[in-house]
């Protein structure tokens, strides 16, 4: 790029004074809220581990905007992208002219062509971007975008960065700045703006400083900003966490520990708090949290502005002394912990976020604190916690009954067949609930009709803890875990099979942090492969039906699971297989039953489930029967269509059941789910 | 406030309870125990007491079999300041003799009791330890608080309301089911639990008559297996209306 020539002692030292106001400023502040971070006490494990993933990820979700990029904010997204990538290509021309300005020296390839070009197209790309962003904020306000001014100011501050830099460009062509071999800025001169003699010089000039001085403005303004997240995502994405989505953080030598969960800043981990400058306040994350669009008081942005700002607030006072404790985070006073018990743990949030923000980690620490320390947790949920850590199933239900479900149907308990290939992990729900219990029935008889050998563990099962850990009783999930680890390791498991995609994921993603090790299978990707491999026979004599598809949030957005169960769909004859459009694959719609909430009392605006029927309805009205893999959903859909009196219309079923329905050479157990 | 809670170890609620062999008892291998739930509602309440006045102390007591030890282990989880055990086996006057004895060492202003144990559903023992005691007992207890200018205000339920009692000295409550669920240990709580002492009798040592008027299970049988349900589907309306009376006055004989 091009700059004022002029001795170091003419401009070089003014320059040079204002860079180390401008960085100063920003040096310092920065500083500070480094300090802030570390305030976080709870240690991560898992920040610093598979250096390839992590570089990776700055190249697609930092660099690549991958997550900016997703329906349906893609043309949105795409604005984001060139200001972004502008802001890049222009920053080396930036350096390119400060150090110019300064000291003399040139950064490499800033007066090529190539490079000129490119710095050109941006800046007019930037500009438009900004119109557009500038006008939507104005006049389409996205309903859960937190529109403030500092929005307006960055805004008008990177105009006029595009501004003065095509102007000086221009009257520096003009002017003569342009040194020999130095390529000519080909959009700016291109202006329909002449100017000549002394007046390029002078505009040249001023544009030139007024760049310099708003990049410096711009420096110094930018941690007092939301939009410090064009530093802090660099970190954000580099340091997310490398766990299965699915997994919560564990609490190590839990027995030892005297306080369990967040109740003070000082309770969150240093990464939980760089969450919170790295939020852009862009409401992504609201917008697909099904607790916050069936009117509940969770807000998934506020839970992470909430702590953010409480930071700012106290973290001076909190540094000034180690004995202070600061106030509570908001959803433990201010607002009420319903905020905290409405959540589903859904992960839409999660998907959601363009810059890897991890909210319901922050969620379920608040939830410790509440169930673990405060005993708060809402009576409902207290009682599924009872009854888990009593009866091993939160219903309550007789731990003797655990296997009944299999009442002759010859499916053998690993004390019966311990050289079983699989075990079958049958879970709560399929052993207890009278609908699920069809569903396991189904599984059974699709298992025995490939001639895979599996047995169950019968009275030996107990739950796998998934709801106590997401109510909060990290304890609890502890010991459910134990049991279930030293069950699998008296019979030797490797090998697991579950049909209920929570079971699937706490033993697969969970257990390895207290040491269980399995290959874990849901049962829609193991029978995806029976069918591929030719091991299960299905009929092709079936009436025609349309199938709508719902994915379970713990099979599709925490496991990535979206194929195999459409893939079974589409290998039963007579289904058309149809999406629930928007909602689907990663913007799956929940069901409302996740993250303990099938034990809770859902009072606050509609019911999840009833959204979800809605939207089944709105998206494909004729299908007749609504497909998921998952035992929770099951019971919620089946409800939903219930309440609607839409029982003749539409059918909630499992995958599983309509595989079995299918089965060549049918079994009792298929015929009776059929 | 010294506030003692009397409380008994039970097959826990969830439990599928089996008749064992002999026909007058139940299988207990194996089984999940806990305490009685009206206990449990005596021990909230009791703790509710303790919430409200720091100066409140509450403790726990049972005779019963050393397995009983973990209920009071859960008392203690809850929020019990202490805990005893008197080990033996006992029923019946024996057992509220035993209580008694137990009792007297402590001197306690307010001694609870649940209003029945959920194994036999006798809920006698009570109030045989006020007469034991030589005490007033007010029954079917939903609250209590601290009267002003001395005593203790008492809440006790009573068909379609309830009542006001109020008692000047030392008083025995049987708890009802009161508007609050026992609550959920706290882990630090959990954590404190396992490391307290609970001091152990022996149920012989206490030196307290077992004579007396004893109840003998003679029998034990389960409730019959339900069978399944019906569903009259071939047919017109009319005839599978006629169906349905029929079976109603000739099979299942309600008509």
């Amino acid at each position: 790029m091009i700059s004022p020539t002029g001795s170091f002692w003419t401009g070089g030292a003014i320059l040079l004074f204002l860079v180390i106001l401008g960085f100063g400023a920003f040096l310092w502040r920065a500083w500070t809220l480094v300090r802030y971070l570390r305030l976080g006490r709870v240690r991560e494990l898992d920040r610093t581990d598979r250096l390839p993933r992590r570089l990776r990820d700055e190249l697609v979700v930092y660099l690549g905007q991958r997550k900016l990029l997703k329906r349906p904010y893609w043309i949105r997204g795409a604005a984001h992208a060139l200001i972004f990538w502008g802001f890049l290509v222009i920053t080396y021309g930036t350096a390119d002219v400060l150090l110019d300005g300064i000291a003399g020296l040139r950064l490499p390839g800033t007066e090529t062509g190539v490079y000129v070009w490119t710095v050109d197209l941006f800046a007019v790309a930037v500009l438009a971007s900004i119109v557009l962003a500038a006008i939507r904020r104005a006049f389409l306000r996205p309903p859960r975008m937190h529109v403030a001014l500092d929005g307006y100011v960055i805004l008008g501050l990177i105009a006029t960065l595009m501004v003065t830099l095509l102007l000086f460009e221009n009257a520096g062509v003009s002017a003569g700045a342009l040194r020999t071999g130095q390529a000519v800025p080909p959009i700016a001169a291109l202006l329909p703006l002449r100017f000549s003699g002394a007046s390029a010089g002078v505009v040249f000039a001023s544009a030139w400083w007024l760049h310099v001085i708003t990049v410096l403005a711009f420096a110094a303004y930018l941690p007092q900003s939301k939009h410090l997240h064009i530093v802090t995502t660099l970190p954000n994405v580099f340091f997310r966490s490398t766990r299965p989505r699915g997994a919560l953080r564990l609490v190590e030598n839990i027995e030892e520990q005297e306080s369990f969960g967040a109740a003070t800043l000082r309770d969150f981990s240093w990464k939980q708090l760089l969450d919170g400058y790295t939020c852009t306040e862009c409401g992504r994350c609201s917008d697909s949290c099904p607790a916050l669009a069936t009117g509940k008081p969770l807000d998934p942005q506020r839970i992470v502005l909430d702590i953010r700002d409480q930071l700012l607030r106290e973290g001076g006072m909190l540094l000034a002394s180690a004995e202070a404790a600061g106030t509570a985070p908001a959803q433990l006073h201010e607002r009420k912990p319903e905020e905290l018990w409405a959540c589903t743990t859904c992960a839409a949030c999660v998907e959601a976020c363009p810059v890897t923000i991890e909210h319901i980690d922050k969620i379920v620490d608040m939830r410790r604190n509440l169930t673990m320390m405060e005993s708060a947790a809402p009576p409902e949920a207290q009682r599924a916690l009872t009854n888990i850590e009593r009866a091993g199933n939160p219903w309550g239900e007789p731990r003797e009954a655990r296997g009944e479900w299999a009442a002759g149907l010859e499916v053998p308990t690993l004390a019966e067949k311990p050289d079983a290939e699989y075990l079958y992990f049958v879970g709560c729900a399929a052993s207890y609930d009278r609908r699920n219990q069809r569903v396991a029935r189904a599984l059974a008889a699709i298992l025995k009709s490939a001639g895979l050998s599996f047995a169950i563990l019968g009275r030996e099962e107990t739950c796998n803890g998934d709801p106590a850990r997401r109510i909060g009783n990290e304890y609890l999930w502890q010991q459910q875990a134990q049991a279930n680890i030293e069950a699998f390791g008296r019979y030797g498991v490797r090998k697991v099979i579950a049909s209920c995609p929570h079971c699937f994921n706490t033993i697969a993603n969970e257990y390895p942090q207290v040491g269980g090790r399995y290959e874990v299978v849901h049962a829609l990707q193991l029978v995806e492969r029976l069918i591929a491999d030719g091991k299960v026979h299905l009929s092709d004599a079936a009436a025609r039906e349309t199938i709508a598809y719902h994915d379970p949030c713990y099979l599709g957005r925490h496991n990535g699971i979206y194929d195999p169960p459409r893939r079974v769909l589409d290998a039963l004859s007579g289904v058309r297989r149809v999406e629930i459009e928007p909602h689907h694959r990663e913007r799956g719609f929940c069901c409302g039953a996740g993250g303990g909430r099938m034990w809770m009392e859902e009072k606050v605006g509609q019911r999840v489930n009833h959204r979800r029927i809605d939207q089944l309805r709105a998206a494909q009205a004729d299908a007749s029967k609504v497909a998921s893999g998952c035992p929770f959903c099951l019971i919620m859909l089946e409800e939903g269509v219930g309440a609607k009196g839409l029982q003749e219309q539409v059918k909630p079923v499992d995958v599983l059941e309509l595989v079995a329905a299918r089965l060549e050479t049918p079994t009792t157990a298929a015929r009776e789910t059929s | 406030m010294n506030i003692l809670v009397c409380l008994k170890q039970v097959p826990d609620s969830t439990v599928r309870v089996k008749v064992a062999p002999d026909a007058k008892s139940i299988v207990t291998d194996g089984i999940t125990w806990a305490i009685s739930p009206y206990d449990e509602y005596a021990i909230e309440l009791a703790l509710e007491h303790k919430d409200a006045d720091p100066g409140t102390t509450v403790s726990a007591l049972t005779v019963g079999p050393a397995r009983a030890r973990d209920a009071l282990r859960q008392a203690l989880a809850m929020g019990c300041d202490d805990a005893a055990i008197v080990v033996g086996e006992a029923a019946g006057l024996g057992l509220a003799r035993a209580l008694a004895a137990a009792v007297r060492e402590r001197t306690p202003d307010l001694v609870l009791c649940g209003r029945q144990a959920s194994d036999d559903d006798q809920g006698f023992v009570g109030m045989a330890l006020a007469e034991a005691l030589g005490w007033p007992h007010v029954a079917s207890v939903t609250a209590f608080k601290a009267a002003d200018g001395g005593g203790i205000e008492i809440w006790k339920e009573i068909e379609g309301g309830h009542e006001v009692w109020k008692a000047s000295g030392p008083v025995l409550l049987t708890v009802q089911k009161s508007a609050k669920e026992p609550r959920y240990p706290s882990l630090p709580g959990i954590m404190k639990a396992k490391k307290k002492e609970i001091p152990e009798r022996a149920l012989s040592d206490l030196g307290v008559d077992q004579a007396g008027p004893v109840a003998e299970v003679v029998a034990m049988q389960p409730p019959p297996a339900r069978g399944n349900g019906v569903i009259l589907k071939d047919g017109d309306t009319g005839a599978l209306a006629a169906e349905l009376a029929r079976r109603l006055r000739d099979e299942a004989k309600v008509l």
